[in-house]
């Protein structure tokens, strides 16, 4: 035991620190950023309509409620759902993030929200009682401490 | 300074005196992590602690060389999670226990570091360890988050242990 603290220590030692701290900037920048497990929840007219992942781009014709109740086909991909629906919203995911990015109705609040991405995060639609939200996929009991004992 | 007693006692496998100084530490050892477990702290996250015993572990290392102190270290994980983590706390200690002490030995064997160096090192790499039990086990890498803090704290308690065990073989020797 020669020295206490020898030379290489503290290269060690603002190595460590460095990559902790690089660690965490990381994470803060990508704070709130959806795990590669987020899922993105489709209600409509409150119950549940569709849940897809956050990571698969897909575009998705949600009909309205009261469309519902009328006639309510499956949507057509080859056709514009303003052709097939009086009331709907189409809902997209992209890389990450999800939008609405057409709406029957006159507001527009939804297409104008933008697109979100991080869990915890919704878009509503009130005249078509659509809500979309992303749920960061953690259902079975939600916590890590659920497992440390 | 590290291999003494045992290059001159014939290398087999169990010799008495090894498993005597071994059974002696590992008891110590795991007094200890009993010491620990019976403080009532919660810092919050999982993983976090001091782990004093591992003072034992560094301290049979310097003074009896690698095999001494993976017996003990092992021996005590085994033995403090069957007694008091569980055995999920004993998995995690475990996989924590066997990085670190891969993390001591080769440190140790490059000779550039002091006690409190390959002390630090040890802490930071059984955070990883756990960590990296954790993250197979609950099967999600946002447990990562825990990264950072279990990162500073490894860091922190293993200097403050290095510095526990240099003391001590500075009385020891």
């Amino acid at each position: 035991m020669k020295q206490f603290i020898r030379k290489a220590d503290i290269i060690l030692f603002i190595v460590l620190v460095i990559v902790g701290l690089a660690a965490s900037a990381a994470l803060t920048l990508s704070h709130g950023e959806a795990g590669s497990s987020a899922k993105v929840i489709i209600e409509s007219g409150g119950d549940l309509y569709a849940r897809y992942p956050l990571a698969e781009d897909r575009t998705v014709v949600v009909p309205a409620p009261k469309q519902k109740a009328v006639d309510a086909p499956e949507a057509d991909p080859d056709e514009a759902p303003s052709a097939q629906y009086d009331y709907y919203n189409v809902v997209v995911i992209s890389g990450g993030t999800v939008s609405v990015t057409e709406a029957s109705c006159k507001n527009q609040v939804c297409v104008k929200h933008g697109a979100i991405s991080g869990p915890g995060e919704s878009i509503v639609c009130l005249p078509n009682r659509l809500v979309v939200r992303i749920d960061n996929g953690s259902e079975k009991g939600g916590g890590y401490d659920s497992v440390t004992s | 300074m590290t291999q003494s007693p045992r290059k001159t006692s014939a290398r087999k496998s169990l010799s008495a005196s090894f498993v005597a100084r071994v059974g002696l530490m590992a008891a110590l050892a795991l007094i200890f992590s009993y010491v620990e477990a019976i403080i009532p702290y919660n810092p919050g996250v999982p993983g976090i602690k001091l782990g004093i015993a591992n003072v034992v572990t560094v301290v049979a290392l310097y003074k009896f060389g690698a095999r001494d102190a993976a017996a003990v270290s092992i021996i005590r994980v085994v033995l403090a999670g069957l007694l008091f983590n569980g055995l999920f706390g004993m998995l995690y200690a475990l996989a924590g226990a066997v990085v670190s002490l891969a993390g001591m030995i080769l440190l140790n064997k490059t000779g550039l570091f002091s006690v409190t160096g390959v002390s630090m090192a040890a802490g930071v790499l059984h955070n990883l360890g756990q960590l990296l039990v954790a993250a197979a086990l609950i099967e999600d890498l946002r447990i990562f988050f825990y990264f950072p803090v279990l990162m500073f704290s490894g860091i922190a308690a293993g200097i403050l242990v290095g510095i526990a065990s240099a003391l001590v073989l500075r009385v020891l020797r």
